[in-house]
């Protein structure tokens, strides 16, 4: 025989015990009734010591051996096989060898399991690198969130015979915040300036460019420019500096004494209107489009004088979208639920508006703003 | 919503027999009982069910505040009881759901006539003078490996994890798809169960119990189940042959022979 064929003349057992894998068999319970070479030198554990000895659970650390109990052994009798499941198998040394391992179960004809196979393949480099992937992820979440609440904390504007209250919720996901906003600040010892907003996408740059205009914002309503005009000027800041297309926002404008409400929406959900003694309703006028869509004349804005102990609520469209439901469905839903909480204060009605329609499993934020005026 | 729509309920057996609610432990969710309940519903009313945030649970109905503690999901069984109008029920726990069983029967002992604790375990990290198993460390270390084996499908394979009633050929296509769970809410299930301390709700049973131990229990060892024994006040304790902490689904024969006998006498 030649030296090149003995070299293709692998034999089953050098197939097996210096397979570029780790190769455990073991009973149904998980004691291990054979194990191969690639796996004792990875682990520096040796056969003498496992077989009919240890269970493969026991090689593993603590917080790996619950996962095995309460989700490895229960897959794998179920489904017969399971795989891809990331676990450390504690070394000879007590260092840690980070693996994935897949296992199949074999069974007699009326089912009932015989035998386990594993194969242990080394993830070492992977799950370092996984790891990194993960902190980075969860520092950008924390960095987004801190970055969001910084933004949105401040005080309300506070005034006898004015309620205002914000509920702000982030989607339940939780992976990143998303680009809602509110504000409430006085332009004058009478007005009060509201804004909801809702900027495309999520993550930092949301919460960055909500920042931005949301700055914008209050300082075009302090130059004293009405709703629609102050919109104007938003986007021709929106396109010179490229910031915010297709932010979607109300900017409103409400005196205390006069209980005049002036409003401007562009491409925002409209505003619920709830006078006393009658049912609530939609505010559709003064629209336009999103921000950074150009317009062949200047945006409209419309007024409306409130009677007393009116409501008006503000909200991004969080509140209304559900998964397979149509947005028409969602707006009555929302005049529902106002109606249904009308008698009490704004500071009870938001909330509970918000706890009565968020969907936490739509993976956006919810944003809503509700103002009273005595 | 109602609790038999958000925690999945699923029925099998005569209805005006006996009820037994099958309740499952962390890590899973009703399919742990698939070999245990059927024998069962030839004389009995099998109730099953998700928690919230396991099997085909609404997610929706997940509330952090709520599920803050076993309490709350003790809650969920008691709301199961009163909306199936079920008495002088057998509950069967699981796990973490024994002791779910443990609060629900010392806050409505009249809904209650016998309790199957399978693997239960009131306070997992060791304490003084008391041996859970466990450190803090440990519990740390069961989260990380949550985390790397969820780390693949979070935010890819959520959409078809979570939802999708009506493309179920999704769920078959998943690597692991039995005991599919919301990534965020197991792993608060996970530290809600692990750092839980149930010890002293044990004394407030008066439903006759069995405490059904395996041996090498790796999550409930040997001496937390003589524990849970003792602490209780009508209580019985079965050592099964079964090894592991899912003896459900390694010894389902001795596991329903076990209850078949409690229950008979």
């Amino acid at each position: 025989m030649t030296g090149d064929d003995e070299l293709l003349e692998d034999t089953a057992e050098d197939l097996f015990e210096n397979a570029p894998c780790g190769y455990l068999s073991t009973l149904p319970d998980g004691t291990i009734v054979k194990v191969n070479r690639t796996f004792e030198t990875w682990t520096g554990l040796r056969r003498e010591d496992l077989l009919g000895a240890k269970r493969f659970q026991d090689l593993l650390s603590p917080g790996g051996r619950i996962y095995h109990e309460t989700h490895y052994a229960p897959l794998l009798r179920m489904q017969g096989s399971v795989r891809e499941i990331a676990v450390e198998i504690v070394r000879a040394d007590g260092t840690r060898l980070p693996a994935l391992v897949n296992s199949v179960l074999r069974s007699d004809e009326q089912g009932h399991p015989q035998l386990v196979r594993t194969t242990v393949f080394d993830a070492t480099d992977r799950r370092g690198y996984e790891q990194e992937l993960l902190r980075a992820r969860r520092q950008e979440q924390d960095i987004a969130q801190q970055l969001s609440r910084s933004l949105l904390s401040g005080s309300l504007p506070a005034a006898p015979g004015f309620e205002v209250e914000v509920v702000y919720r982030p989607a339940v996901s939780g992976l990143e915040v998303g680009g809602d906003w509110y504000d409430a600040f006085w332009l004058d010892d009478d007005t009060v300036g509201l804004v909801v907003g809702d900027v495309v996408g999520r993550g930092i740059g949301a919460a960055a460019t909500m920042g931005q205009l949301r700055s914008a914002v209050r300082a075009l309503a302090l130059t004293g420019l009405d709703p629609g005009r102050l919109l104007d000027t938003l986007d021709a800041y929106t396109e010179r500096h490229d910031v915010g297309l297709m932010t979607t926002l109300i900017s409103a404008q409400l005196g205390l004494g006069s209980r005049r409400l002036r409003y401007a929406c562009a491409g925002h959900p409209p505003p619920v209107i709830l006078s006393p003694g009658e049912e609530p309703r939609f505010a559709w006028e003064g629209r336009s489009a999103p921000l950074g869509v150009r317009l062949d004349g200047p945006r409209g804005e419309a007024a409306l004088t409130l009677e007393a102990g009116s409501t008006v609520l503000l909200y991004t469209d969080g509140l209304i979208e559900r998964r397979s439901e149509s947005l028409t469905d969602g707006l009555d839903r929302l005049l529902r639920e106002v109606a249904g909480h009308r008698d009490e204060t704004v500071a009870r009605l938001a909330p509970a508006v918000v706890r009565a329609l968020h969907d936490p499993q739509h993976v956006d934020d919810v944003c809503v703003l509700a103002a009273r005026v005595a | 919503m109602t609790a038999i729509q958000r925690n999945n309920v699923v029925e099998h057996g005569s209805p005006d027999a006996r009820p037994m609610l099958f309740a499952h432990g962390f890590g899973c969710d009703q399919n742990m009982w698939r070999f245990v309940w059927p024998p069962f519903a030839e004389d009995h009313r099998v109730v099953l069910f998700d928690h919230v945030g396991a099997g085909g649970s609404d997610a929706s109905a997940f509330d952090r505040d709520r599920y803050s503690s076993l309490q709350g999901y003790a809650d969920d069984v008691l709301e199961i009881c009163r909306e199936l109008d079920l008495t002088d029920v057998v509950f069967v726990g699981h796990s973490v759901s024994s002791m779910i069983g443990v609060l629900a029967a010392a806050a409505e002992p009249e809904r209650f006539g016998a309790l199957v604790l399978v693997g239960p375990s009131p306070r997992y990290i060791d304490d003084t003078g008391y041996t859970g198993g466990f450190t803090r460390e440990d519990i740390e270390g069961l989260l990380e490996s949550m985390d790397s084996n969820y780390l693949g499908w979070s935010s890819a394979m959520a959409p078809v994890i979570m939802g999708n009633e009506d493309r179920p050929e999704l769920g078959a296509e998943l690597t692991n798809s039995f005991c599919r769970a919301d990534p965020e809410i197991a792993r608060h299930f996970a530290r809600v169960t692990f750092l839980s301390d149930n010890r002293a709700d044990l004394a407030g049973v008066r439903t006759p119990s069995l405490v059904l131990q395996c041996s090498q229990d790796a999550i409930a060892p040997e001496a937390v189940g003589e524990y849970v024994d003792r602490q209780l006040h009508d209580s019985r304790l079965v050592h099964l042959e079964a090894t592991g902490h899912c003896p459900n689904l390694s010894a389902p024969q001795e596991t329903i022979a076990a209850i078949r006998a409690f229950i008979a006498a």
